[in-house]
């Protein structure tokens, strides 16, 4: 008997040793699913957010008449288009007396951004008083100068095989020294469009055209998608064809995403010539991929209303079609939207389709309308993964910040949306 | 008086039927779309796809063991044997989708375990939401993380053990595709092993088993279609990647089943053959519709197979 | 309350979008009303990958210092870019292809058939096609024949017959070469960067055999064939066009090669460096002088009948050849491009600005 007992206990701890490795295999996987979430935002965030500061160069600009506006007219439109190289030309040798030679002041010259012309213009266009007058204004520094500062150049390597050499390094220590150089907040990421100069260039353009793209895809997969859920869930009759509609939806769910993308090449640009690039295109295909989303969580939500409140109209003499519109429908909206938030999140970070429909352009104009060729945020980071430059690695990195920040509050709202409206019945 | 009361009364609700009919028959139009979509998609495949096997003979391009699409774009140009063999797209597709299999199955399975038969509600409403943010992340950024992170770091260990492992190899983006898959298949299974009826459990539990006895003897054999079910979906969508494949699997068709070694995809292959080239009648072209046409079939046939055995483990607990 | 309004709003984005049935047939009618011909205010550009830097640069600064709306460039391939703009004359076909190479016979003729007769070829500046390598391995020396021997399809045995090529390492060609196994990275054949490799390395390499240089005399296809067509082993991936990827994967990876323009080394100079071909570094002198054996010119390609319907034409060709972009010291030097000599870009401004019309000689 005591035996008996022994082996029992032994098997009794066996059993028990089991059942906590078996919840710790649990426990691990879910740490390392979520620990691996951790990694990536960490190894991300780390490269990416660097991008949102920008190195800025102080300079004393002489806003010269004569070279800027001989005529004295102080037209925006003329005094955009004027050449402002030269006086960032003069404000560096002022700054630097000693570099002499032609060439020393070129490369002087490349240690702001090429882009830095173009600030200037942007703002002599915008406040034409500045002509005539000498004003302190912080220029982009060059892309080069940027990742020294950022330190993201490695200065260990020899002299020759650096993008930057000595002298540079001692200009920019000299401007250092002098507080001349400074790292500030990267605005211009987030106004502006694509450039061939990391330094200069922006997610907004790539956002823009993410915003119309999902403008058309809502305004055609929403409607579109609650209407289908509605005759499926309320109207229909079991038969054939609702048959036919339901698997078909199902299956349209688990359809890849490139499918969609060949679609839109053969039909929409290739039977209809819709143009090619835009978000029109690009927003028709993500429609009809968000399409299934929208009508699985839209049926869901009908199915939850319950049957009592449909019922209650009836029988105060409501048609069926007035009972679905004025009571079953609203009261399921907000799982509606929650579905269309749901499969909004997932067409804006849709990437492959896009690239079938030509989305992927280099584009520095933000669109203006649906029929804009644009690119969308998704697109612009593959885009610049292919950059040669240094500098948009981190733009890369940075521009994924966005898109997950984007996507994540959408992902909020939807869980907002219905924590808020939910109601159990 | 009353009478025309009458009258105009009946005309009303004919005017409101003829409404409401109207309404419903825009209803059953809408309906239509996703029929709509489903015959465009197949349609438009199918066509272009046509076109290719009147260039390309269909059993060369589905037993074909050599993937060079390199034919001439011009008449003076020496292209290559321009071969359409769709096998080690194939191969390579399914080495990856095993690859992200194996990492995703035990990973999604265990945490749904976890999570629906162990975590206390709290837990579970924080760790739910976490793990479908996973979901929610676009494969573009996969995809960067794992050509510019993960295959250096996979490079880097196999050369330190003595592996010469290909910096495109497809263990990298079958890893990270496996990452893509855990919340799907965890929140696929977690409502499956929900779903399994109370009174199996209590009745193991009641009759003295652990958790864990009951977990893997009772409530896993009766989850058992639906697990089923939702593997295959996850393995549909693994076929169907493109992002992450295009990004960091690289365009090497060799017929392998190396993890280490570097292959391409069916996805890849399409965006390769429709990005640099978007002639409507070339024979590369039209070959990107073929692969998409196969890919369409074999995702579809998952699907299906998966909706069937879903259904069918519904009927038996419903 | 609020739901109500909510589902109104939804109801009437429902009945505008839902009423002509099927979105698309509403859709339709947007681009007609564009459509008229001569309707784009953009200059739209496509072609090359290797001169994609440096187009879009000038596009840029075109764009901001004209009144000229931003030119759009896709970068499709050389050849891609011209099979698109042979493809027609019109506002849904291209202005402006990029090349890295000539344009061939064989495209003047389909430009032709599709009723481009005049072209006006733009000569920009050269590049060099480099075989690069991670920092991290030493720098490999290497001949057009040992390239060619590495690289390709079918070679020479001593009988002077042809077999498959057996090479799987370097040091089996040369021992001096590293004891490595052949893994080169390389463009598709789209691409211009992989025509003008074919045709100088690999038809470089092939020539330098007797027996070759015979064949080319009595039989032209057979040689062609021999010398331009790349192993499909495995040994030579195609790795795309996104170049810059592929410096990345270089860096990943130090045993393997990549082929790419010289701008993208130019980038990367301090963790990629160039093989020395036949003892000549690549580097921006020996190739600007033609020493270097890899190296090729870059053109644009205009079509004459879109000068005057897409706005700017004529004055982003200016700028491109401007001393200030492609000048010696100009931007686009910065980003890669070797110069042309002074002499030599005031010849194709003059060309450019009588809008002289392609020849091919």
């Amino acid at each position: 008997m005591p035996e008996h007992s022994l082996t029992s206990s032994a098997q009794l701890k066996a059993r028990h040793g089991r059942e906590t490795r078996f919840r710790w295999m649990g426990r691990i996987a879910i740490l390392l699913s979520l620990g691996f979430l951790v990694f990536m935002f960490v190894a991300i965030g780390m490269r990416g957010s660097s991008a949102f500061s920008q190195t800025r160069i102080l300079l004393q600009i002489n806003f010269d008449e004569q070279i800027l506006d001989p005529q004295a007219k102080r037209d925006p439109a003329q005094l955009a288009l004027a050449n402002y190289k030269p006086l960032i030309t003069k404000a560096l040798k002022q700054l630097f007396p000693e570099v002499t030679k032609r060439r020393d002041q070129r490369r002087l010259g490349r240690l702001l951004s090429n882009g830095a012309a173009f600030e200037l213009a942007d703002m002599a266009a915008k406040d034409p008083q500045l002509i005539g007058t000498t004003r302190d204004i912080w220029l982009t520094a060059s892309a080069d100068v940027d990742m020294l500062i950022k330190g993201k150049v490695d200065l260990g390597v020899e002299e020759n095989l650096r993008r930057l050499k000595d002298t540079e390094l001692s200009w920019i220590r000299k401007l250092q020294d002098n507080g001349h150089i400074k790292k500030k907040f990267n605005s211009a990421f987030f106004t502006k469009g694509d450039s061939r100069e990391p330094e200069m260039s922006g997610i907004f353009g790539a956002m823009v055209g993410s915003f119309f793209s999902l403008l058309v895809c809502f305004v055609i997969a929403f409607p579109m998608g609650v209407l289908t859920a509605i005759y499926l869930e309320e109207f229909a009759k079991k038969s054939f064809i609702t048959n036919i509609i339901e698997v078909n939806i199902n299956n349209l769910a688990a359809v890849p995403s490139i499918v969609f993308g060949l679609l839109g090449l053969s039909i929409f640009l290739g039977v209809m010539n819709l143009p090619r690039s835009t978000p029109l295109v690009g927003g028709l295909v993500l429609a009809l991929m968000t399409l299934p989303t929208i009508i699985i969580a839209s049926r869901a939500a009908l199915r939850s209303v319950p049957n009592t409140l449909r019922e209650a109209a009836l029988g105060l003499g409501a048609s069926k079609v007035q009972t679905t519109f004025h009571h079953t429908v609203p009261a399921a909206m907000p799982g509606m939207l929650t579905g269309a938030v749901i499969g909004m999140a997932g067409a804006l970070g849709e990437t492959a389709p896009l690239l079938m429909i030509g989305m992927v352009a280099f584009i520095v104009d933000v669109p203006q309308g649906i029929t804009d060729i644009a690119t969308s945020l998704p697109v612009q980071i593959f885009l610049w993964a292919d950059s040669p430059e240094k500098g948009f690695v981190e733009r890369t990195s940075a521009a994924i910040l966005v898109l997950l920040a984007f996507l994540i509050a959408m992902n909020l709202t939807a869980v907002i949306l219905r924590k808020k409206f939910e109601k159990k019945w | 008086m009353k009478q025309s009361h009458d009258l105009t009364l009946r005309r009303s609700g004919r005017i409101a039927k003829i409404k409401e009919q109207t309404i419903i028959a825009g209803l059953v139009v809408c309906s239509m779309i996703a029929i709509l979509v489903t015959i465009g998609i197949v349609a438009s495949l199918a066509f272009e796809a046509f076109l290719f096997f009147q260039k390309v003979p269909i059993s060369s391009f589905l037993f074909g063991l050599e993937w060079s699409p390199q034919t001439a774009i011009r008449a003076d140009q020496v292209g290559a044997s321009g071969k359409f063999g769709v096998l080690p797209l194939l191969s390579g597709t399914l080495l990856i989708s095993t690859i992200a299999m194996v990492v995703a199955t035990p990973l999604g399975l265990f945490s749904a375990i976890y999570l629906s038969q162990y975590a206390e509600t709290r837990t579970r409403d924080w760790i739910k939401p976490m793990l479908e943010l996973l979901t929610g992340i676009p494969t573009v950024v996969y995809g960067f993380f794992a050509a510019l992170v993960v295959a250096p770091i996979i490079r880097n260990t196999g050369s330190g053990f003595g592996f010469d492992i290909s910096s495109e190899s497809a263990l990298a983006a079958g890893l990270m595709m496996g990452i893509m898959l855990i919340p799907f298949i965890s929140s696929l299974s977690d409502d499956v092993l929900s779903s399994v009826p109370k009174t199996l459990s209590d009745a193991s539990l009641g009759l003295g088993a652990t958790k864990a006895e009951t977990i893997t003897k009772v409530v896993i054999p009766a989850a058992i279609p639906g697990i089923a079910g939702s593997l295959l979906l996850a393995i549909s969508r693994a076929i169907g990647e493109t992002m992450i494949v295009v990004m960091a699997a690289g365009l090497s068709a060799n017929l392998s089943l190396n993890p280490f070694d570097a292959v391409t995809t069916m996805t890849v292959q399409i965006v390769t053959l429709l990005t640099g080239d978007q002639e409507f009648d070339s024979a590369k072209t039209l070959a990107a519709f073929a692969i998409a046409l196969l890919l369409f079939i074999l995702t579809m046939g998952l699907n299906m197979i998966a909706l069937k055995v879903f259904n069918k483990y519904r009927t038996i607990y419903a | 309350m609020k739901l109500q309004t909510i589902t109104a709003s939804v109801f009437t984005m429902v009945l505008i979008a839902c009423s002509p049935s099927a979105p698309p047939a509403a859709k339709e009618e947007a681009p007609a009303a564009i459509a008229p011909a001569s309707g784009r205010d953009h200059i739209k550009i496509v072609g090359s990958s290797t001169l994609y830097p440096f187009a879009t640069t000038v596009a840029e600064n075109f764009g901001r210092t004209t009144s000229f709306k931003t030119p759009v460039v896709e970068s499709t391939g050389s050849g891609g870019g011209l099979k698109l703009f042979c493809a027609g004359t019109g506002e849904q076909h291209p202005d402006i292809t990029n090349a890295s190479r000539r344009i061939k016979s064989s495209e003047v003729e389909r430009c032709a058939e599709n009723g481009i007769s005049e072209i006006i070829e733009v000569k920009i500046g050269y590049d060099g096609i480099v075989l690069a390598n991670s920092r991290k391995s030493p720098k490999m020396n290497i001949t057009l024949q040992e390239l060619f021997l590495a690289l390709a399809k079918d070679i020479l045995d001593a009988e002077n017959t042809l077999k498959p090529n057996p090479y799987d390492k370097w040091s089996q060609i040369n021992p001096d070469l590293p004891d490595i196994r052949i893994e080169v990275m390389g463009p598709p054949p789209t691409s211009g960067t992989r025509d003008a490799f074919v045709e100088l390395a690999m038809e470089g390499g092939c020539k330098t055999f007797d027996w070759v240089k015979a064949l080319k005399k009595t039989d032209k296809p057979a040689y062609k064939s021999l010398c331009h067509t790349i192993r499909e082993d495995g040994a030579y991936i195609e790795a795309g066009e996104n170049d810059n990827l592929l410096v990345q994967k270089l860096n990943a990876n130090p045993k393997a090669f990549g082929i790419f323009g010289y701008s993208f080394l130019d980038q990367n100079f301090d963790s990629i460096q160039g093989s020395s071909i036949n003892s000549v570094d690549a580097e921006l002198e020996n190739i600007a002088d033609g020493s270097y054996p890899v190296s090729r010119s870059l053109y644009f390609y205009v079509k004459k009948a879109h000068i005057g319907q897409t706005p700017g034409i004529q004055e982003y060709i200016t700028e491109f050849l401007s001393e200030k972009a492609s000048g010696e010291e100009g931007y686009l030097v910065d980003r890669g491009l070797i110069p042309m000599h002074e002499d030599e870009r005031g010849q194709w401004k003059e060309k450019v600005k009588n809008l002289a019309i392609l020849s091919l000689e």
